[in-house]
């Protein structure tokens, strides 16, 4: 168990004529820890037989901490430690990261590459005088990736085997590591500069017409884009006495807040706040918009809709109805329907909100008169 | 973990405030509220269409605006002319002057054909949209004007425009020819009407500011090359 907060507390019970680093047991661990001093900084801070004791003593931890909750040792995740220590230590600390947690010491620990030379002082790797050994040593593979495909290239043309339609790897779903994930991935810190060329040599290299032969090379350094699609939260669909299948959901527009009950009769009423919505909406833009949904998914004359909405104006509360069929929907249509649903634009909230007036203009864009003098 | 990733879905201000900016992350992409589009089977699909389907299903979407619905009466172009002819704010007054536009121009058409002989029966167009279209298209600009300033002076130079800006010097023309030459006792939808049938016909105060405009720009053919773009 650690605590991350931002000064180190040191339990330094021998005298000052032992070394500091042996014998000193760290409770905290200071935020020179957070901050990532890699690579070529010098001797690591923590050595690896420590980082594999914290790994040993966080599993027995892990085991003892199960024990205690009452569930099972062999089954208990990430989420049920944290959920445990959420409830043996609670805390009202506002700074997340000051309140006691519990992780794998290969989270909590920055990662430090073992020491780069030997005992002779002389460096292992022949890239080490080049400052970033990592970075640079990877541009070089990748170069002579280029290369190895040039010289491919021009045996098939040799050969009279050349063709352009080769198979195309396939890019999209799938994105360029971020500037931080590769960082993490080389141990080492590059500048913006070398994240740039780094992306521009990938690039090259996926230019080139037998780049499949590279493919896992490359797909090293993408990572999966998730679907959009799967994080939408279908609502579950209920039965009433006489069976008929509803379901409820909510919607928001500017300040309008809407909940509403989708039945599954055979008429199209909808009812909003006990009125008619011709009675309710006169003007056909709002009934337009109560409409689009069950339009698109060519279910109109199939659901009762019983509304309430209250608060905003008659668009918006338009809009926070729009957005509650929608998802109320959800529970009754397929996943293509879903995608086709989130595709049209239905099932985002709309962010937009009014503009705050600004101090020295007389609205949110328009300003005061100009004066010359 | 990178947060940057989750912090890209959020609603977003960005740090520095640009002048033109949404509350939507630029990340999110333009919705597609066509039914039909959404029918077509992959098998007739192009790659590069493939391509686009695929990489939405990775992006987030932006809100569907609220003047916007799968319903086939509605039509962008006209969306675009009522909100140019708002006031204020004033969607109903805009979009009902619009509809009493359209249904004038039906009748005064039905009315055309009633009194034709039956061999220009078939010459009349009697659906409004359609003359609506065909008349926007016909006050369309080809070539606009740019004023350049050279050595202390300043030029009209004739340059070319883009779509959009061709659609709405069209329709800012038919606006505001309605509101100010016309008599003020007759209503906007009356005048708007009388304008769109002599513009569907090539004739009116509209396409002659149009010709004016294209004149203007073949007299300046000579500066031209003071355009750098």
């Amino acid at each position: 168990l650690t605590c991350s907060s931002g000064r180190t507390v040191t339990a330094c019970i021998y005298s000052l004529a032992f070394p500091l680093q042996l014998l000193s047991r760290q409770i905290c661990v200071s935020s020179a820890a957070w901050r990532k001093n890699l690579a070529a900084a010098g001797p690591e801070k923590f050595s690896e037989e420590y980082i594999k004791k914290q790994v040993e003593e966080f599993n027995i931890g892990k085991r003892h901490l199960a024990n205690i909750m009452g569930e099972d040792p062999e089954t208990f995740t990430q989420e049920d430690i944290d959920r445990s220590i959420a409830y043996l230590f609670p805390s009202g600390l506002f700074e997340k990261r000051a309140r006691p947690v519990m992780k794998h010491p290969d989270l909590l620990f920055p990662k430090q590459t073992a020491v780069q030379w030997g005992e002779d002082g002389r460096p292992f790797h022949y890239m080490f005088y080049t400052g970033k050994q990592a970075y640079y040593s990877l541009m070089h593979d990748t170069f002579g990736k280029v290369l190895a495909l040039e010289k491919y290239q021009d045996s098939m043309r040799n050969k009279g085997l050349f063709t352009k339609d080769t198979r195309q790897m396939s890019l999209t779903g799938s994105r360029w590591l971020l500037k931080e994930e590769l960082e993490e991935l080389l141990v080492e810190n590059i500048s913006d500069h070398d994240y740039t060329r780094f992306l521009q040599l990938m690039e090259r290299l996926l230019s080139m017409p037998y780049c499949a032969m590279e493919e896992e090379f490359v797909q090293r350094f993408r990572r999966q884009l998730e679907v959009q699609s799967s994080k939408q939260e279908i609502p579950a669909v209920q039965h009433d006495e006489n069976g008929v299948a509803f379901s409820q959901a909510e919607g928001r527009r500017k300040t309008a807040k809407a909940s509403i009950k989708l039945r599954d009769c055979g008429t199209g009423s909808i009812t909003i706040n006990g009125k008619s919505y011709l009675l309710y909406f006169p003007v056909l833009q709002d009934r337009e918009q109560l409409m689009f949904p069950l339009h698109f998914v060519d279910m109109l004359g199939r659901f009762n809709v019983e509304a309430s909405v209250e608060g905003g104006g008659h668009c918006a509360q338009a809009g926070a109805l729009r957005l509650a069929v929608s998802r109320a929907l959800l529970s009754f249509v397929s996943a293509g329907e879903m995608e086709s649903m989130r595709q049209a634009g239905l099932l985002t909230p709309d962010p937009r909100v009014k503009e705050r007036k600004k101090p020295g203009q007389a609205g949110a864009r328009k300003k005061f008169t100009w004066k010359k003098r | 973990m990178v947060a940057s990733i989750a912090n890209l879905l959020k609603p977003w201000t960005p740090r520095l405030c640009a002048v033109r900016w949404s509350r939507y992350n630029p990340y999110y992409l333009e919705p597609e509220t066509d039914k039909d589009v959404y029918k077509i089977p992959d098998t007739e699909l192009s790659p590069e269409q493939k391509e686009e389907k695929e990489l939405k299903t990775t992006r987030p979407i932006k809100a569907a605006a609220t003047s916007i619905t799968s319903s086939p009466f509605n039509d962008p172009v006209i969306s675009k002319f009522i909100n140019m002819m708002m006031q204020d704010g004033n969607k109903v007054l805009a979009r009902e002057i619009m509809t009493q536009t359209l249904e004038t121009i039906k009748r005064k058409q039905v009315e055309k054909y009633h009194r034709a002989p039956a061999a220009e029966k078939e010459a009349i167009e009697c659906n409004p949209y359609t003359i609506f279209q065909q008349a926007i298209e016909n006050c369309k600009p080809v070539i606009g004007l740019a004023s350049i300033q050279k050595g202390g002076k300043n030029y009209q130079v004739p340059i070319p425009l883009k779509d959009s800006r061709r659609r709405f010097l069209a329709m800012k023309w038919m606006i505001t020819e309605c509101r100010e030459n016309k008599h003020r006792r007759t209503h906007m939808y009356e005048k708007l009407s009388q304008e769109l049938l002599s513009a569907f016909t090539n004739e009116g105060n509209v396409i002659k500011r149009k010709h004016d405009l294209h004149k203007m720009a073949e007299a300046n053919r000579a500066y031209a090359h003071y355009r750098w773009w």
